[in-house]
């Protein structure tokens, strides 16, 4: 009998933090069993019988973040799973690999970080019209089966019924799958209006075309802030977020030109002295901005920029966001489990 | 006409005598469409609920019916119509916007059930990956 490796955050792990079960596959593995991900998330499902998301993570392929910051780790399939089963139709989602072009590069900026940081890697972000199907247009690239609805390519997970919520943004699975730390709370304002700030690109893990840097598509004004505010989320501390935003400054992605205008990078850039093209900004993203303390005098004024490692240093100061954060080691709130399959 | 279409309080009374019509005395209950008040229903797939019923029912051990409508996909789009009312009770203004719900999936009922057997025509899913 063959046995398949997963990795569960229970519901209830981090002194009570986590409300729903979190389910990780590494491609790796399903790779080296030589068997679909599709029928990998089908035997975790039937192991681990209650409900949960699962997520299959490629370590060795690149993402981006919904503000348009590369990351180290995509998730190439994703699933919802209940009651030992998947949804025929709607449980599981692939993720199709999109091909390196220079149209793209030349048509989303910051994927500038691909050919100057992570040359030679596979992409993966959203899944294509065609790993969508049956979902109609206007669905969000998301799964279900019975309670569990898995959203925006793997990085928000709720319980329909309980209707709680989970945000899980990229680089804290990355910090998963790498067994390193991660940052638990509730997602707060800063957080709530950060998700709306987003890159333009094709294919994209949450949004499409609609939106580019600089823009909002929450659009909510002063609601913004509260939209998302509520929820927990599990980040990557914040040095690691800090670094990442570092690199794609370091090779001149702007914030509001080449990269989203969240509060995030923002005040990276800021603390650092990066340009931002405040001109880019439009007013609705001002709006949200602005209600959660980040506005045009801040970012413009006279301030004597910090180095890298100081940034590094302060970066739980500088990066707002997160409510009662609490940081925890990734194996003392996880368990390795194996699924036995004939 | 590609396809006939019943009325929706039609259907619902279709329903209910489909799922009587072994036994009178059944207890039946319909769920999830109580807002529908007006509609049209697909005809062919209406005789396909009220041969359903039948069946179900043919059992002797089956003495109540318990009909549950869902979405067939969990996440469903709706238009918000949001209507300025003047006192006179005449409308003035509407702002449309649009929003995307995600309901329990059918699953969810299913949990305490023996036997489930599907009919629904499958939808072609994405090839497996």
């Amino acid at each position: 009998m063959a046995e398949l490796k997963y990795k569960v955050i229970p519901k209830g792990a981090a002194e009570g933090r986590i409300p729903i079960n979190l389910i990780y596959i590494d491609k790796a593995d399903v790779a080296k069993a030589g068997i679909l991900m599709k029928e990998a998330c089908t035997i975790v499902a039937k192991d681990f019988h209650d409900a949960a998301s699962i997520d299959v993570i490629d370590t060795s392929a690149i993402t981006v973040t919904s503000d348009g910051i590369v990351a180290d780790c995509a998730v190439v399939a994703f699933a919802s799973v209940d009651n030992g089963k998947i949804d025929r139709e709607f449980g599981f989602i692939g993720v199709s690999e999109i091909p390196y072009t220079r149209k793209l590069i030349e048509e989303e900026p910051h994927m500038r970080q691909w050919d100057l940081l992570h040359s030679g890697k596979r992409l993966y972000r959203g899944p294509s019209y065609e790993d969508m199907i049956p979902r109609a247009a206007f669905n969000e690239t998301q799964t279900y089966t019975g309670r569990i609805a898995n959203n925006n390519t793997g990085s928000e997970v709720m319980d329909v019924i309980d209707m709680t919520e989970i945000l899980t943004p990229i680089f804290g699975l990355q910090e998963i799958m790498q067994d390193g730390e991660v940052t638990i709370g509730v997602a707060g304002p800063e957080i709530s209006v950060g998700i709306g700030m987003v890159v333009r690109e094709r294919q994209g893990r949450i949004f499409n075309w609609a939106y580019g840097a600089g823009k909002t598509a929450h659009a909510s004004g002063v609601f913004a802030k509260t939209v998302k505010s509520d929820y927990p989320a599990i980040m990557a501390p914040k040095p690691v977020l800090a670094k990442k935003i570092l690199e794609a400054l370091d090779i001149d992605m702007v914030p509001g030109r080449d990269i989203a205008c969240s509060p995030a990078i923002l005040c990276v850039a800021k603390a650092g002295g990066y340009p931002i093209d405040l001109e880019n900004i439009e007013d609705k993203a001002w709006v949200e901005l602005e209600s959660i303390g980040i506005d045009r005098a801040f970012l413009e004024a006279e301030t004597q920029p910090i180095s890298r490692e100081q940034i590094l240093a302060d970066a739980d100061r500088i990066i707002p966001g997160i409510v009662d954060p609490k940081t925890f080691k990734v194996a003392d709130i996880s368990e390795i489990r194996y699924a036995h399959y004939a | 006409m590609r396809l006939m279409h019943t009325r929706f309080p039609d259907f619902i009374a279709k329903m209910k005598a489909a799922a009587r019509l072994n036994r009178p005395d059944t207890e039946v209950t319909i769920e999830g469409m109580e807002n529908i008040k007006t509609g049209k229903v697909a005809s062919l797939r209406v005789g396909r609920v009220e041969c359903d019923l039948v069946d179900l029912t043919s059992d002797p051990e089956i003495k109540k019916v318990q009909i549950i409508v869902v979405p067939r996909m969990p996440e469903t789009a709706h238009t918000v119509i949001m209507k300025g009312i003047r006192e006179d009770g005449t409308a003035k203004r509407a702002i449309l916007e649009n929003i995307i719900l995600t309901t329990p999936a059918a699953e969810c009922e299913l949990y305490d059930v023996d036997e489930v057997i599907d009919r629904r025509t499958p939808f072609r899913v994405a090839e497996p990956k």
